[in-house]
């Protein structure tokens, strides 16, 4: 049926795709493994599970919001899989091999292919109504390529059925049919590796390598004694991405979902993580053949970061897409070009050991000293100790209430220094690492430490353990109350009448997926608790983040006031959070916020519902 | 070019200020010191200078007090750029500026810098002289309150901040001391190259006693000024209330004419 001639032009179009796929695959692999670090393969059969569920239940791709365009992605993403066996039988044909039985081909034709054909097709015609009629703005700029594929697959599908069918009436309508679906699966190849298309080939490989810690920065450990050319080396490393990174950048699909998301964007701001942390750094990429791309990224971008990992927990390639820590830490140990005032912050922070640049805190000395015989630490962390909300001295009070209820001894360690949060997130990892140093001596012997700020605990637990052996154990406060209620060493009756709706901390929900705690205290001290909109690890962030709570207000940014205006139109009586810094930032977007018609909400902690309500 | 880059250490803003037992200083052991805010913008200007000339130009940073309190502020200016530092170490509580003038002019007199550049004026004592003192006292020309300058061969433009927005383009031959106002640059901070740098760069110590050291001024007391909280109630009808606040905005407090 087919001629010599045609079988070698198959041969030669089809070597050639591969070829070509297969040499851009390569380029851009080897960039890849020039990054810093190793791929980890730890937890194997959790990372299964992602993979699992991110790739073939699609449950990144078809989240709360985007459920229809969601599915429409999953029909066309099976559409390819289930034709991986047609597409090998097409190409056959021309040379007589028979892969079915032509019973086979008919049963899968008809329970596989044919749904399969008409799903995807709906898929892919769906897709592009969105992406060239309904426009979203986070998409970005018409993509050619998405056209181009739209055309691609609607030709596949509809050569496929046009074929199976049956609906050639000569055998030169037949091979017409045959080669253009054979073109078009060819140039499939060819458009694939330099588009946002590579996610089809990386995405799966890119979830189940993503590492488990959001975010995942890699640790800079100073030496002070160091040579010059070791300090020389540690610079350069500085612009480098690592692995991970590196592959995140040629998954990145451009679904633009990491913007959509992102509190600095919503707010006015110029930060655009899609392009500043990820695409911006492709072509760089690619032409030096390397991975020291750092400084690519738009340094006024990466100052407006809240690092608050929206965007990373939106991906639904599994990328980690913030990257203000290492553009910050660029800035600060390469050029020391620093805004003014975290330069000031910074100076506190060595000068004092604390954000605020105190000598002497009031609520420190009200508190026990900790001993060793006393079960836990009580870490305080610069908010709470130099009352930078006034009125969450008074949730510290509950808090020890809470503890003094359930019988726990516990002490506050005089020698505490800032955990060092601000520093790291800044990318001034020497002064981190001075802090830290302090820090860890001080909590030698400590065996438990529970901290009201979850920026706090996030570097204690897992911060610290980048760079010495952690031996104690830190719990967040609301872990801790939970924690006794389930034990019965509190009780708890349901005394908050009013409308009640729960703010979930970044650092809490992301980075410590500490999101039931909370709401387990809340549901046992207020009945009439219910979900703000964007809640949980969708949380969005109350715009303190990344040191941004130090940072002057410009008066145009309103990052700092999106989350105090969503809980403001929720109508709710009383908001309640887990974080100092977030409690701060309520207090001060709603008092100027709340329409002259609205009674103001309350702002109060976790420990300030349960304490109100202790029932012993 | 020689620059230097006169520095204070200052107790920071959050510095819990007592009064120590001999009521003539404060007590020094509550007090974190810090840079003196306007000299970080001098040293910076002086950076930006030397960048710009990008030849052996030289920055040194000049400090005078004791060296526990002083190293810290000389090694940050080192670690930001300057080229090496003088400690006039001086363990003496000196507050008139024409000793402390005196005292820096004999110690760097020698040295010919060609620009010296200070903060407006410190944050604690808030004289604003020694810079031009010093000037007088190396015999070079003197400007102050500088928001903008500018090199030429042999001479540097400076624009002076005056009163009411106004301000004031003056050329002035070098050698020259001028005193730079807060906010003319942004300092930059000190890089972990720099940081690192820092520790090979010279401190050269002078010891105070060496040169002639006549105090002109000494302190009697010192103390922290009362804090009174002052309120009135104003009776009687609308007129009368209205008037008596217009009485006090104009006379007491002289917020309008």
């Amino acid at each position: 049926m087919f001629t010599i001639l045609e079988k070698i032009l198959l041969i030669t179009f089809l070597s050639s795709a591969i070829s070509f796929f297969l040499y851009h695959l390569y380029v851009r692999l080897s960039i890849v493994f020039k990054g810093k670090g190793s791929f980890a393969f730890d937890h194997l059969l959790l990372r299964l599970k992602r993979l699992f569920d991110e790739v073939l239940l699609h449950k990144k791709v078809i989240s709360k919001q985007r459920t229809i365009v969601g599915f429409l992605h999953l029909f066309v993403m099976y559409g390819f899989i289930f034709f991986g066996l047609i597409t090998l039988n097409h190409f056959l044909i021309p040379f007589d091999i028979k892969l079915f039985s032509p019973s086979f081909k008919l049963n899968y034709f008809y329970f596989v292919g044919l749904p399969w054909a008409i799903l995807c097709l709906i898929g892919i015609l769906g897709l592009a109504y969105r992406r060239f009629f309904i426009k979203p703005k986070f998409l970005g700029e018409k993509s050619k390529t998405s056209a181009v594929v739209t055309l691609f697959i609607f030709l596949l599908m509809i050569t496929y059925l046009y074929d199976e069918f049956h609906l050639w009436n000569s055998l030169l309508q037949y091979k017409v049919n045959w080669w253009l679906h054979s073109f078009v699966i060819g140039s499939f190849l060819f458009l694939i590796p330099k588009s946002k298309h590579m996610h089809l080939v990386l995405s799966p490989f890119n979830i189940f390598l993503k590492p488990f810690d959001n975010p995942d920065h890699a640790p800079v450990p100073i030496d002070l004694e160091a040579s010059e050319e070791e300090l020389d080396n540690l610079l350069l490393d500085l612009s480098r991405l690592s692995k991970n990174q590196a592959l995140d950048i040629f998954t990145c699909v451009e679904c633009g979902r990491c913007t959509e998301v992102c509190p600095a964007n919503r707010g006015g701001g110029i930060l655009n993580p899609k392009y500043h942390f990820i695409l911006d750094l492709k072509n760089p990429m690619l032409e030096n053949q390397d991975v020291n791309v750092v400084d690519k990224i738009n340094v006024e971008a990466g100052w407006e970061c809240t690092t608050c990992q929206a965007c990373t927990e939106v991906c639904p390639v599994g990328n980690q897409v913030e990257k203000a820590d290492e553009i910050r830490s660029f800035q600060v140990l390469s050029t020391g070009d620093v805004p003014q005032e975290y330069q000031k912050l910074l100076m506190n922070l060595q000068e004092t050991g604390n954000t605020e640049g105190k000598n002497s805190s009031e609520i420190l000395k009200e508190l026990p000293e900790y001993t060793a015989e006393k079960e836990i630490v009580l870490w305080l962390g610069c908010f709470a100790k130099h009352a930078m909300d006034p009125n969450f001295v008074k949730s510290v009070r509950n808090f020890t209430k809470i503890l003094d209820s359930a019988s726990i001894s516990y002490g506050v360690l005089s020698n505490e220094q800032c955990s060092g949060d601000p520093a790291n997130k800044l990318g001034d990892k020497l002064t981190y690492q001075l802090l830290m140093d302090q820090n860890v001596e001080a909590l030698k012997g400590v065996k438990k430490v529970v901290s009201m700020c979850p920026h706090c605990v996030v570097n204690l637990q897992k911060e610290y353990r980048k760079y010495h052996e952690i031996n104690y154990e830190v719990k967040h406060h609301t872990q801790m109350i939970a924690e006794l209620l389930e034990d019965n060493r509190i009780n708890i009756n349901p005394g908050s009448l009013e409308k009640v709706t729960y703010h979930d901390p970044c650092n809490l929900s992301r980075t410590l997926n500490e999101t039931e705690a909370p709401r387990k205290l809340l549901k046992a001290s207020a009945p009439n608790y219910f979900e703000l909109e964007e809640h949980g690890k969708e949380t969005l962030c109350c715009g303190a983040g990344g040191a941004l709570w130090w940072k002057k207000d410009t008066g145009e940014g309103r990052t700092h006031l999106l989350r105090a205006e969503q809980v403001i139109q929720s109508k709710t009586d009383t908001v309640v959070t887990g974080c100092n810094f977030c409690y701060g930032m309520m207090n001060q977007g709603i008092g100027p916020l709340t329409p002259s018609d609205q009674e103001k909400i309350q702002v109060k902690d976790i420990a300030d519902i349960v304490a109100e309500n202790l029932s012993n | 070019m020689k620059i230097a880059v006169l520095t204070k250490a200052i107790p920071s803003y959050e510095s819990l200020i007592r009064i120590d037992t001999s009521s003539k200083w404060i007590d020094d052991s509550l007090v974190n010191y810090v840079v003196n805010e306007s000299d970080a913008y001098a040293l910076e200007e002086a950076l930006k200078i030397k960048e710009s000339l990008a030849d052996d130009s030289e920055v040194v940073v000049v400090s005078m007090g004791s060296e526990d309190k002083c190293s810290k502020i000389i090694k940050d200016g080192l670690a930001k750029g300057a080229d090496r530092a003088i400690l006039i170490d001086s363990q003496e509580k000196i507050s008139d500026p024409l000793s402390i003038a005196t005292l820096i002019s004999d110690c760097i007199k020698d040295e010919q810098f060609d620009l010296v550049f200070s903060g407006l004026q410190s944050d604690d004592l808030g004289s604003g002289q020694v810079g031009v003192l010093l000037g007088e006292k190396l015999k070079m020309s003197t400007a102050t309150l500088a928001i903008e300058t500018q090199i030429q061969p042999s001479a540097i433009r400076v624009k002076r901040e005056l009163e009411s927005g106004w301000f004031q383009w003056l050329t002035i031959p070098l050698p020259a001391s001028i005193s730079i106002q807060s906010g003319i640059n942004n300092p930059r901070y000190p890089s972990l190259k720099g940081i690192m740098g820092a520790r090979n760069k010279e401190v050269a110590k002078h010891n105070s006693n060496q040169f002639s050291n006549n105090q002109l001024q000494s302190m009697v007391e010192l103390y922290i000024p009362s804090n009174e909280k002052q309120a009135e109630k104003i009776e009687g009808d609308s007129k009368s209330v209205a008037s008596r606040i217009l009485e006090i905005l104009k006379n007491d407090l002289r917020v309008i004419q």
